[in-house]
């Protein structure tokens, strides 16, 4: 054990001495911190255009107020007053982006019908959004496996290549002890920074004090851990600086650039989405033939669904509201299996990604520290089903109002319902992805010790 | 010199690591370009399907007022380029669909990232994917070791000894090497030549061939500067390790971290505005002119004063044309005049934003490569946006033919419909996406861009390979 701190202390002050290996942790340090600035930026600005929707709600409602003096037909209220679902961010999706920058995170809504509302998209800037986002979690999953190889691809070659590994070993030293002190060493460098960017990333971002800090360190620590064990393995097989040099990169290029891309592809093809359009297409025709429709036929249907409006007055006008609104939701009701295929289609795109990401831990780490953030796709379709309740309260809210016939007073507009939904965390997707990234490092590490125990160091 | 660049192409030919690296650049590129294809067609058969579906609605629709038709509106599809299936760009990340309908511009939905989970967010597999990125790792593999090996070898000695000057080295190893890049490169795009004039569906004839042939000139262009980037640092490091780790640690700088960190940059510098607030203020700004579905503004009271007196008569009733109409086209006019103007400064911030980005490739040839292939192969934003202004010039066209329509019912047009027959003679939305002489005026900076690194690396870099002290 003695000799294993020796060893350890050994490689600190070679660590220090080395001024490009010092100048590569600042580097990444400085990256982190900008990792960590852009996120929480990133999601301020987020929060604060949400900040502005109640004030557009707001400057809705006065005009509405000067348009309608007195007290007016809910039906024109529906029709023009707009009020938005909105998606808060978690605390947490500072450090992780997952999809808030591609999914929209608030829909504005009227009470017409809801299907060619929900998927309205807010203005992006697609350069930016296919460049990624430059947060913690791309730091942690990108870049610290490159300075893991960067640290240790020549943890034996260049002692060897330097002659250093024969006189080292001449010493009643095991060459087990003098791969594990260096691989301690650099794993303290490695998880000591991982573990501080997280820390400030916490602080600055500011997120509760729960379970999920010690499972986003958990999930850094074995992550980083596994691309040891890559090294470990690399190193066993005794080679060439160089060629270790390269096989790293290889295995970085594979698990973290090729599998995810191939993966996208193979999942795209096994779970065709049906397309999101057809349905609003159908709607769109739904709703438009409710104007050619015989009023009856209409009612009676709407009816069917909401018996307790049946008993108001028959449509004898050529143009009533509460009869355009029967119409916008039966449009809605028409395409409610394509909305629910569709959203189930994505749903299941996302659980083969789930299932099949034991294949990279890349993918897995990124998944899961999303998962913890509550950026990725399923909340989005938990977001959704929330704006779809809110949608259904309003119409709650002002069928009343249309089927009684009861006037709408200014004092009517503070009682319509508002809505709020915030991420909640995946937290069971990200302790299978803590479950599985254990059992990657468990197999590498494996790997490693075996091929060391099969072929003994040699020091030339 | 060519001697050495025989001697090159054949011993790269000869090492078994280049052949399995290069096989598996080959395989992927040939994968990349069947999936690419494959995937081009179902999207542009799903568009093309769906376009063809609301067009039939459209025309077939029943008797109905014109404004009843200006709200059923209809969808545009935006067509894939030809080249797309090579570097779809941002394609991705791109809406497909706009539905077109009067008084609002609404936004592109369903985008390709939308439908997927974060995954995509670790890059999609395309040609442009594996050129820009993987071959560029094939020529630092192949080229690391250029000078340095002959010198730990000690052949270079021998080499300088000859009489062939270091310069001359130099060139006849980067001569060997592009002939090995070529190798693996040229079948792709051959294929990919193939696919794309070999089928029925790409006769769109010499604008096509334009593009391709640049694109390949630039990957050219793009491979070179990397061969001879590789070459001079192996020129100058000592060992082929810190050649190597040098080439690597640039490359890891250039094609992962700035690209990123400039686009985020970029973004943070110019906030953009949202959809929900340029909405708001288009609203806001509008209601200075004239609301289409509000009579009680003032301003439409004034228009229909202005009417009564044009023609001389004291009622609404007894007017040629209708108020309603009228009153509707104004009320578009302004608004999408309006929404316009919010319109282009919402693309001015998104040029400012990208414009950083655009700018480090005058120090980073893949930020270079990137827009330029993209910008080729028609699926950059530039070209987005030209199909959403075609889409907005088009539901504009069509919104006003039917206000016209309506205007000209004459005095309670409300209570009555036009002929079923009236929809079949509106025009319908075609998409012409912009020829290259279009694209090639936006793509000048990363043209510029590669050229000024290729001829200042040939220069340079080869300068200060012959005054090095090599042997």
């Amino acid at each position: 054990m003695r000799i294993f701190w020796l060893l350890f202390s050994y490689e600190w002050r070679h660590f220090r001495a080395a001024k490009g290996l010092v100048l590569l942790c600042a580097l990444l340090l400085l990256t982190g911190l900008y990792g960590i600035y852009y996120g929480t930026t990133e999601m301020e600005r987020q929060r604060q255009h949400l900040t502005t929707l109640p004030e557009l709600s707001r400057r809705n409602v006065e005009e509405l107020k000067v348009k309608f003096p007195g007290p007016a037909d809910a039906g024109d209220i529906g029709y023009y007053h707009t009020t938005y679902a909105v998606h808060h961010p978690d605390a947490w999706a500072a450090l992780s982006l997952g999809q808030r920058d591609i999914n929209p995170y608030y829909v504005k809504l009227r009470l017409l019908g809801l299907q060619n509302q929900l998927y309205a998209t807010d203005n992006t800037n697609p350069m930016k959004v296919l460049s990624g986002n430059f947060d913690l979690a791309f730091v942690l999953v990108y870049l610290f496996p490159l300075l893991i190889i960067a640290l240790s691809f020549n943890l034996l070659s260049s002692e060897r290549e330097e002659g250093i590994l024969t006189l080292l070993l001449a010493q009643p030293v095991s060459p087990g002890v003098v791969v594990g002190a260096k691989l301690a060493f650099r794993l303290a460098v490695v998880l000591g920074l991982a573990w501080l960017l997280s820390v400030v990333g916490m602080l600055w971002a500011q997120v509760p004090l729960d379970g999920r800090v010690l499972t986003w360190l958990g999930l850094s620590t074995l992550y980083c851990l596994f691309w040891f064990g890559v090294a470990l393995v690399i190193t066993a097989l005794q080679r060439t600086s160089a060629f270790n040099a390269v096989a790293l990169l290889g295995v970085w290029l594979l698990l973290v650039v090729l599998v995810p891309s191939l993966l996208n592809l193979g999942v795209a093809a096994a779970h065709p989405v049906p397309q999101g359009i057809e349905l609003t297409i159908k709607q769109r025709e739904e709703i438009h033939a409710g104007w050619d429709r015989p009023k009856t036929q209409t009612m009676n249907r709407f009816f069917a669904l909401y018996p307790q409006w049946r008993d108001t007055a028959t449509i004898r006008e050529r143009f009533v509201w509460r009869w355009y609104y029967a119409f916008q939701h039966l449009g809605d009701l028409a395409v409610a299996k394509q909305a629910a295929a569709y959203a189930n289609g994505l749903q299941q795109r996302y659980d083969l990604v789930e299932k099949l990401n034991l294949l990279s831990p890349a993918i897995n780490a990124q998944s899961s520290l999303n998962a913890l953030a509550g950026t990725d796709l399923p909340t989005h379709l938990k977001f959704q089903r929330s704006a779809t309740a809110y949608h259904d309260a309003l119409r709650a809210f002002y069928y009343p109002f249309l089927f009684r016939k009861v006037e709408f007073t200014h004092a009517d507009y503070a009682r319509e319902p508002t809505h709020t939904f915030t991420s909640q965390p995946e937290l069971s997707t990200a302790l299978r992805g803590l479950g599985k990234l254990l059992l990657s490092v468990g197999v590498v590490f494996a790997a490693g010790l075996l091929l060391l125990r099969a072929r003994p160091i040699n020091p030339r | 010199m060519h001697s050495i660049a025989q001697k090159e192409f054949v011993s790269t030919l000869r090492d078994k690591r280049f052949l399995v690296l290069s096989v598996l650049v080959l395989a992927l590129l040939l994968a990349a370009t069947l999936v690419g294809r494959a995937s081009y067609q179902t999207l542009q058969q799903e568009r093309q399907l769906a376009q063809q579906t609301v067009n039939d609605q459209f025309r077939h629709q029943p008797a109905r007022h014109p404004h009843r038709v200006a709200h059923y509106g209809s969808f545009a599809f935006r067509p894939r380029s030809g080249l797309s299936l090579l570097d779809s760009g941002v394609d991705s990340f791109t809406g497909t669909s706009v539905f077109l309908e009067a008084h609002q511009q609404n936004s592109v939905n369903f985008s390709q990232a939308q439908q997927s989970g974060s995954l995509i967010r670790f890059g999609e597999m395309t040609v442009a994917f594996v050129l820009q990125m993987l071959v560029p790792l094939l020529i630092i593999f192949l080229c690391f070791g250029a000078f340095t090996q002959e010198r730990e070898t000690g052949t270079l000695k021998l080499l300088l000894s000859q009489g062939v000057s270091l310069r001359q080295v130099a060139w006849g190893k980067i001569w060997g090497y592009s002939r090995a890049v070529a190798l693996v490169v040229a079948p792709a795009l051959a294929l990919a030549a193939a696919l794309l004039f070999g089928t029925e569906e790409f006769i769109s004839g010499t604008d096509l061939v334009g593009r391709l042939v640049l694109f390949v000139l630039s990957y050219a262009v793009y491979f070179f500067l990397f061969i001879v980037g590789a070459v001079v640092v192996s020129a100058v490091q000592a060992s082929s390790r810190a050649a190597l780790v040098t080439l690597l640690g640039l490359w890891i700088l250039g094609c992962i971290i700035l690209p990123k960190a400039t686009a985020n940059l970029g973004a943070t510098l110019y906030p953009a505005v949202t959809k929900a607030q340029m909405d708001a203020d288009v609203h806001e700004e509008a209601q200075h002119g004239i609301n289409g579905h509000d009579p009680q503004d003032q301003r439409s009271a004034a228009l229909k004063a202005g009417l009564l007196k044009k023609y001389g008569v004291d009622s609404e009733e007894k007017l040629p044309v209708s108020v309603g109409g009228i009153v509707m086209s104004e009320s578009e006019a302004y608004s999408a005049k309006v929404y316009q103007q919010h319109f282009a400064d919402l693309n001015a911030t998104y040029k400012r934003q990208n414009r950083l980005s655009d700018w480090v490739g005058l120090l980073n040839p893949y930020q270079a490569i990137r827009p330029l292939s993209m910008g080729l192969a028609g699926s950059d934003f530039a070209h987005y946006v030209h199909f959403q202004q075609a889409a907005e010039a088009y539901r504009y066209a069509l919104v006003q033919r039917l206000n016209a329509l309506q205007t000209s019912m004459g005095y309670g047009d409300k209570e009555r419909k036009l002929d079923a027959h009236t929809w079949q003679q509106l025009p319908l939305f075609t998409y012409q996406a912009p020829p290259l002489g279009w694209a090639l005026p936006r793509l000048l900076l990363p043209v510029v861009a590669l050229l000024l690194w290729a001829v200042g690396l040939s220069w340079l870099g080869l300068r200060l390979i012959s005054n090095s002290r090599l042997a």
